[in-house]
Order: C-alpha cells, then sequence, then structure tokens
C-alpha cells in the first residue's frame, strides 16, 4: 500500500471510530455553539461602553473560530495519543510501515475535517444569532487556510502534550490549561489595548490566527493576512513536525 | 538455515530493577519457539526488544536487519496488552491494519482463520473476550507476515478457540511462517513450539526442545496413590519392595517408576493390606520444567506459583525473584 493509502486507512479508521463516539461529536460541536450564544448573544456585543465585548459582533469572529481550532485538536489528538499508548496500539504499529508523521496526519486530517464543519457552522452562527457584519469578498476565503493551519499547528501540539501526559485525564488537564491561557491572551476576545503591554501575546501562535482571521473578516487589523498567514503556516510545519516526533514509538 | 532472530547479551533495565539480564537468543527460519517464564520474568520485555519497541542494548537481527529497519511488511505482531479502536467492526479492524501494507491478505479469509466469520460486522467493544484477542491475532496475520510475533495470543480465549488458534499457527509453520510466542500454557508451548525457552528473572535459563527440557529438568514418572488408611504404613509397605515412595497432600507418589511397574506396586500394597482408591502414572511434563527451573515447584524452596491464575496480569517488566537454581 501506498503512503497515500496508509494514511487513507489510518483517517478512516479515526473517522469511524470518532464518529462513533456520539457524546464526543455532540460536544464538539455545542461546546463552541453555546460559547457564540453566551457571548454574542446572552453577554452580547457592540456595546457602547468599555471592557470586554465593546467591539462590534465581527470582531469576534477570530476568537468564536479560535475555540474549536483550538480546543479540539489538542484535546482529540492528546487523548488519542492517550489512548493509543494504553492500548498498546503503538507498538503494533511501530512493526507496520506506517510512519509516526503519517499517523499524524491522518489525524490531523480528520480534525480538519470536523473542524472545518464546525467552523462553518460558528461562522454562519455567529453572523445569523449575533448580526455580526463581516467583510466578505475573496479575501474572506483566507479563512479556511487559516483555520486548516491552525488545525495542523494545534494538532502537532496536541501530540506532543499527549506525549507529555501520562494518561487521558491527564492530556485533557494539560489541554484545558494550555488552551484557556491562549484563548484569551491571543487577540481573540481581548483587544490588544486591554492586555498589559509587557504580555508578549506575539509568542502565542494563536495571536497569529487571530489577526489574519479579522483581517479577512473584520478589516485590516495588525500586519496583513497573508503575513500572518506566512508566520501561522511556518509555525504549524514546526509544531506538526515536532508533534510526528513525540507520536510515541517504544514502551 | 538461516536465523530469523538473532539476540545476544540483551539488556534492558527500568531504574534499579533489572527486566533482562543480558539474553542471548536464536529463532530459527521456519520455526516455533515459545517463550515462557513467570510474570514479570521479562518475556514481553524481550518481545519488544525483538520488535523494537523498547530500547535495549545488546545485539539484535530480525530477518536479516535491526528491529527497526527490518522490512515492516514481513513482521505481524500482537502485542500482550493489545487494545485496537473499539467502535469498529472486526471487518474494518482488519481492514484498517491490512490497509497499512503494501499487500494483505484478503479480509474475509483472515476473519475465517481465526473463527470470526460470523461476527464480523460486530463492533469490536461487543465482542466477547475471546472473540476479542482472536481479531487482536488476525490483526498480526492480514499481512501474512514471514515472522509472526505473538505475545500470549489465546489469553482469555477458551479451550476450543486456544485450539483452533494452534491449529492456524501449525498451518502457517507448516507453510513456511517463523512463529515467536510467548504463553502461560505449559501445554500450548508443548504442543505448538519446536523449541522452548524458559525465561527467569530476566535470563533465559534454558532452551531445548521440549522433550530435551523435559527430559533434562522434569524429573521423573512418578505413581500417585491415593491411600486409604495410614499412609506411614503405606510408605514403609512400598520401601520394603524397594520403591522410592513420598507423602503428598492426596496421599503418597512412587517416583521413578516405569508404566509397567504399576501393577507391581499395586500388589505390593495389596500384600501389606493397605487399603488405596485410585493409582495415577504420570511422565514428567513441561509443567515439571516451569516448576524446578523458576524456583516453584514444590520442594524447591521457591515461592508457589498460583496455578489458577493463568496468563499475564500485563505486568511483565518487573523482574521477580525466583528461588530455584539451574541444575
Amino acid at each position: 500500500m501506498s503512503r497515500t493509502g496508509r494514511i487513507r486507512a489510518e483517517a478512516t479508521a479515526a473517522a469511524r471510530s470518532f464518529l462513533r463516539r456520539r457524546t464526543a461529536v455532540f460536544f464538539t460541536f455545542f461546546f463552541p455553539v453555546l460559547l457564540v450564544l453566551i457571548f454574542g448573544v446572552v453577554v452580547q456585543s457592540g456595546g457602547t461602553g468599555g471592557g470586554l465585548f465593546a467591539l462590534p459582533p465581527a470582531y469576534y469572529v477570530p476568537g468564536y473560530l479560535a475555540v474549536v481550532v483550538l480546543f479540539t485538536p489538542l484535546s482529540r489528538v492528546g487523548s488519542e495519543v492517550a489512548r493509543h499508548r494504553e492500548g498498546a496500539r503503538f507498538e503494533k504499529l511501530a512493526t507496520t510501515p506506517l510512519s509516526r508523521a503519517e499517523w499524524l496526519l491522518a489525524q490531523t486530517l480528520v480534525n480538519a475535517g470536523v473542524i472545518g464543519l464546525a467552523a462553518l457552522l460558528i461562522f454562519v452562527l455567529v453572523v445569523v444569532a449575533t448580526g455580526a457584519r463581516v467583510v466578505l469578498g475573496a479575501g474572506t476565503l483566507l479563512v479556511v487556510p487559516y483555520v486548516l493551519l491552525g488545525v495542523v499547528l494545534f494538532c502537532g501540539l496536541g501530540a506532543v502534550l499527549g506525549r507529555v501526559a501520562d494518561s487521558q485525564d491527564g492530556v485533557i488537564a494539560a489541554s484545558n490549561g494550555v488552551a484557556l491561557p491562549l484563548l484569551f491572551l491571543s487577540e481573540t476576545f481581548v483587544q490588544p489595548d486591554l492586555l498589559p503591554g509587557w504580555l508578549p501575546v506575539w509568542a502565542s501562535p494563536l495571536t497569529y490566527f487571530s489577526r489574519g482571521v479579522r483581517a479577512a473578516t473584520y478589516g485590516p487589523a495588525d500586519g496583513s493576512p497573508g503575513l500572518n498567514l506566512a508566520v501561522l503556516a511556518a509555525l504549524a510545519v514546526g509544531f506538526f513536525l515536532a508533534g510526528a516526533l513525540a507520536v510515541p514509538r517504544t514502551d | 538455515m538461516q536465523h530469523a532472530v538473532v539476540a545476544e547479551d540483551v539488556r534492558r533495565t527500568y531504574g534499579d530493577t533489572v527486566a533482562l539480564g543480558g539474553v542471548d537468543l536464536t529463532v530459527e527460519t521456519g520455526e516455533v519457539f515459545g517463550l515462557i517464564g513467570p510474570n514479570g520474568a521479562g518475556k514481553t520485555t524481550l518481545i519488544r526488544a525483538l520488535t523494537g519497541t523498547t530500547d535495549a542494548d545488546g545485539r539484535v537481527e530480525v530477518l536479516g536487519a535491526s528491529p527497526r529497519s527490518v522490512d515492516r511488511e514481513r513482521i505481524g505482531l500482537l502485542p500482550q496488552e493489545f487494545s485496537p479502536p473499539e467502535r469498529l467492526t472486526a471487518r474494518e479492524l482488519l481492514a484498517y491494519y491490512g490497509g497499512l501494507y503494501e499487500e494483505a491478505r484478503p479480509v474475509g479469509a483472515v476473519l475465517a482463520d481465526v473463527g470470526l466469520g460470523d461476527d464480523a460486522d460486530v463492533w469490536y467493544e461487543n465482542l466477547s473476550g475471546g472473540q476479542k484477542r482472536r481479531a487482536c491475532v488476525a490483526t498480526a496475520l492480514v499481512n501474512d507476515p514471514d515472522l509472526l510475533v505473538l505475545d500470549e495470543p489465546t489469553t482469555g480465549i477458551d479451550p476450543a478457540g486456544r485450539r483452533a488458534l494452534w491449529s492456524l499457527v501449525e498451518r502457517l509453520a507448516d507453510g513456511g511462517t517463523t512463529v515467536l510466542l510467548t504463553t502461560h500454557y505449559m501445554e500450548e508451548a508443548e504442543a505448538l513450539a519446536d523449541r522452548v525457552g524458559l525465561l527467569a528473572g530476566g535470563e533465559l535459563v534454558a532452551t531445548g526442545t521440549p522433550a530435551e527440557l523435559v527430559a533434562g529438568y522434569g524429573g521423573e514418572p512418578r505413581l500417585e496413590v491415593a491411600v486409604e488408611g495410614d499412609a506411614d504404613s503405606a510408605t514403609a509397605a512400598l520401601e520394603s519392595a524397594g520403591y522410592r515412595a513420598v507423602e503428598t497432600r492426596g496421599g503418597l507418589a512412587v517416583e521413578g517408576i516405569a508404566a509397567r511397574e504399576v501393577g507391581d506396586v499395586a500388589a505390593a500394597l495389596d500384600d501389606a493390606g493397605v487399603g488405596y482408591g485410585a493409582l495415577a502414572w504420570t511422565q514428567p511434563d513441561l509443567e515439571d520444567v516451569y516448576l524446578e527451573l523458576t524456583g516453584t515447584g514444590v520442594g524447591s524452596g521457591g515461592e508457589p506459583v498460583d496455578r489458577e491464575d493463568g496468563p499475564g496480569d500485563g505486568r511483565a517488566e518487573p523482574r521477580v525473584p525466583t528461588g530455584g537454581e539451574r541444575r
């Protein structure tokens, strides 16, 4: 079987396994929808005062998308690594032609499909439920590569967390511990002027996702969509390679 | 004959615990080699060292290459604690693992080989324990490997299923597949293996054909006598007739006795007026070898093995102390 065939086999098995865990599927979609409803509809944005959610709803589109782009790959790939390790599946796979990079790529493809669908749902929901005025045009399509690169990046990071954590519980705790600060300190929901100047938001890969998606959907922000895309792509490659190396091969 | 597996001075430690203390092993091409030994003897660690899934010191060569550079199309592995994706059917599971190889056997044929043809479309998590293990075995067969490595393949499988798997292994061996398996079932090793290696305390303490091991370490044939009445009188009567008798929990045992002498023993007991309920003559087998060499046999000074606990508890790495010495 060719490399493509191996990746297809792994991705098919991973997709079936995921889609048959109904609770996991439900909450993958429900969690971001819940956030949109809470922050976009209940709390509401676009008020005249200061503080959080003071800007027009479209400003927060990157934040809502970041929820799935960040949380889902971290927890899914991390848990999958832990699950594979506990079931001696890596021990088995290490004696097959499937490489660690191919395994991670297959997991990433499944995540890309799931998260792409969830991102589309959220995008539509934000527009419909919050009345966000999203800039529509050819540049808006840049959201697609941003989401895909974000998925690749955080799948790599998820594999690293899965390697470091010693159990599925540990992976969930670790991924929450990493994702929550990133989510709120990466120019997603909290605009830069509300963050302390010393905070190195540039160090968060999610910042480039936020800036790029915002530039594509809200209007010119910090940096061009192309520049942020290039940075995100470079980071995605780096994190993917780190993740592939982190996938366990031995006991 | 080309060696399928060569291991020289293979060592592996976990902290202060020695899991493998310098194992030398050779498995010939086309051979069925059985590894036996107590829990924690190092069987699984050795399997991992041979398949490159643990970092061990020493030299290992598998099918003429190092474990991590060997052509993986030619290897089939069943890890001891293997638990595949649970919400795939048996058919999907084999299609998945088959899809990882250049050439895989037809899924239906592999399912039939392990007796899962009728349950091919049942999710793995809904299969019985024995069926699950058979599905796991099938994943190691799907690429028609030259070297099949099975770590406790029949754990949890009922006797009929176990014997069906034995037949399958025999067929594969007849077809030229080299098989390396670990087991806690002595009759399994005796039935399947051309040669057996006994691992204890991280060291290979004996290697040979089952017959060689039994002849070398199994002891003598014995006649178990279920004495009705005074065992001391029975012992005295037999010793006066020239037999070596020792007391056991069920009565006494006459050691070093040929089958043709059973009638003579019975006559000696009758002459002495000693009643007995049953006579059972047994030849030594691999279990006696195991008990002798692992120091877990009666009177060996070692800790007794729980003969009811069956196969592995999944904790194969820690070295366990054994009281016996190789004689």
